[in-house]
């Protein structure tokens, strides 16, 4: 860290001291996903694509790397930091009733899974396994089968536990037929994630390891309800998503939104810790120039990150769904040129 | 003489690559005294010259910043208490 030192000195030899230090911070971290995720390294060429985003179900028998994609080990050896959004989400196998499966010589049986999120009315509500079932120890199998794929794959990722919690819990959750309000669902996350990640830590994890929670951070309580200081401690990284999604919408603006409720309403131990934005898009509904919009990104950073609270380090593209780039070509080569600028360059 | 006094502060704790970064320094001492002089040259015949005045300092202090990572800090201002400087991160 370095240090500045002001001497103040009299004619008769008299001085006088002071110190102040500073961090000059990494640049942030410009990230990408490809839709389905799919193998990006061929968009991430010639461009400073240093941060990566994927999405695995702990459902699913092939968690680290994931089927087929060798590449995640790959893209990780060669510097790009991994952020791993791992779901009690249920997809990724077809098999929707329990399972039973061998890791390391130990046989688990987990049953099938017993919660329902996402419950917008008229759509189908996914299904997950529940918090309630987690905190009984009953999802013990799949935390052990994911930690052992991951000791074996050989680089150390961030663990973003759920994708978007207020997003799964907007409309209630149901577990075993018990309803739950979203702020009821809110809480129960927060003790089945502790449960999580304190189960992982206590049989060791690769060194580098780092965990998050996931958030859209599209609603304040929410927020405030998911990120107490005791959970706080146990996590790295605060994360949100940023979407424009409306002509009306600036990188300023979305950027900073879930950034001014965190400094307004979280404790000091999340304050502390540096942002993910592990998903960020611009819908090219709302803006037909995606690129236009895509270079303002970085003074929106740069400007963020001068401020009190915490900095953002990395922002992950989300080439799929709002943010499909749409000429992808085009919008490629604006991610490239914006992480060519500072406060990524 | 009095020792001198002084604070530096900076405007943020962590800089991005590029920021820049503002040090204000605040100094002090209590045998500075800013002293103003009015001169007049009078002739045998009695004529006097219009008054000249000159100011000055007593026991001035000088200021010295030093940055262990290297960089040049440059003075954009100073007055007299307060001097502020910059770099670029």
């Amino acid at each position: 860290m370095p240090r500045v030192t002001v001497t103040v000195r009299d004619f008769g030899g008299h001085t006088a001291s002071a110190t102040a230090d500073y961090t000059v911070a990494p640049p942030v971290r410009g990230g990408y996903y490809l839709a389905g995720n799919a193998d990006p390294t061929a968009d991430l060429v010639g461009g400073n694509f240093r941060s990566l985003t994927q999405y695995r179900s702990l459902a699913d028998g092939y968690v680290f790397p994931g089927y087929g994609m060798t590449w995640l080990r790959d893209l990780g050896r060669a510097g790009v930091a991994l952020n791993v959004v791992l779901e009690l989400k249920h997809y990724g196998t077809g098999n929707p009733g329990a399972q039973t499966f061998t890791v390391d010589g130990v046989t688990w049986t987990v049953p099938a899974p017993a919660m329902t999120i996402q419950q917008r009315p008229g759509t189908t509500w996914p299904r997950a396994y529940g918090y309630g079932q987690v905190l009984a120890g009953q999802c013990d199998g799949l935390l052990a089968r994911a930690l052992s794929q991951y000791r074996t794959m050989g680089v150390p990722v961030n663990l973003q536990l759920a994708s978007e919690l207020d997003t799964d819990h907007e409309f209630g959750t149901t577990e075993s037929g018990v309803s739950y309000t979203w702020a009821e669902s809110d809480a129960r996350a927060v003790q089945a994630l502790t449960y999580v990640v304190t189960w992982l830590r206590a049989r060791g994890l690769p060194a580098g390891t780092t965990f998050s929670v996931g958030a859209g951070g599209f609603d304040r309580a929410g927020f405030r309800r998911t990120h107490p200081e005791a959970l706080m401690s146990l996590l790295d990284f605060l994360q949100w998503n940023v979407y424009a999604t409306d002509p009306t919408h600036t990188a300023l603006g979305r950027f900073r939104r879930a950034r001014d409720w965190a400094v307004a309403d979280l404790g000091p131990v999340a304050l502390s810790r540096p942002v993910i934005v592990a998903e960020w898009g611009v819908q090219v509904a709302a803006f037909p120039d995606q690129a236009a919009w895509i270079a303002t990104v970085p003074p929106a950073l740069a400007r963020l990150n001068a401020e009190r609270g915490p900095r953002i380090v990395r922002t992950n593209y989300f080439n799929s769904g709002w943010g499909t780039l749409s000429p992808k070509e085009a919008g490629v080569a604006a991610l490239r040129a914006a992480y060519a600028t500072r406060p990524f360059g | 003489m009095a020792a001198p006094t002084v604070t530096a502060s900076l405007d943020a704790s962590t800089y991005s690559p590029g920021d820049p970064i503002t040090l204000t320094v605040g100094y002090a001492d209590p045998d500075t005294r800013p002293v103003t002089l009015t001169i007049v040259l009078t002739d045998s015949q009695g004529n006097s010259s219009a008054p000249v005045r000159v100011t000055a300092v007593i026991d001035p202090l000088t200021v010295g910043v030093a940055d262990d990572s290297g960089r040049a800090w440059t003075k954009v201002s100073d007055t007299g208490t307060t001097a502020v400087y910059r770099v670029v991160a």
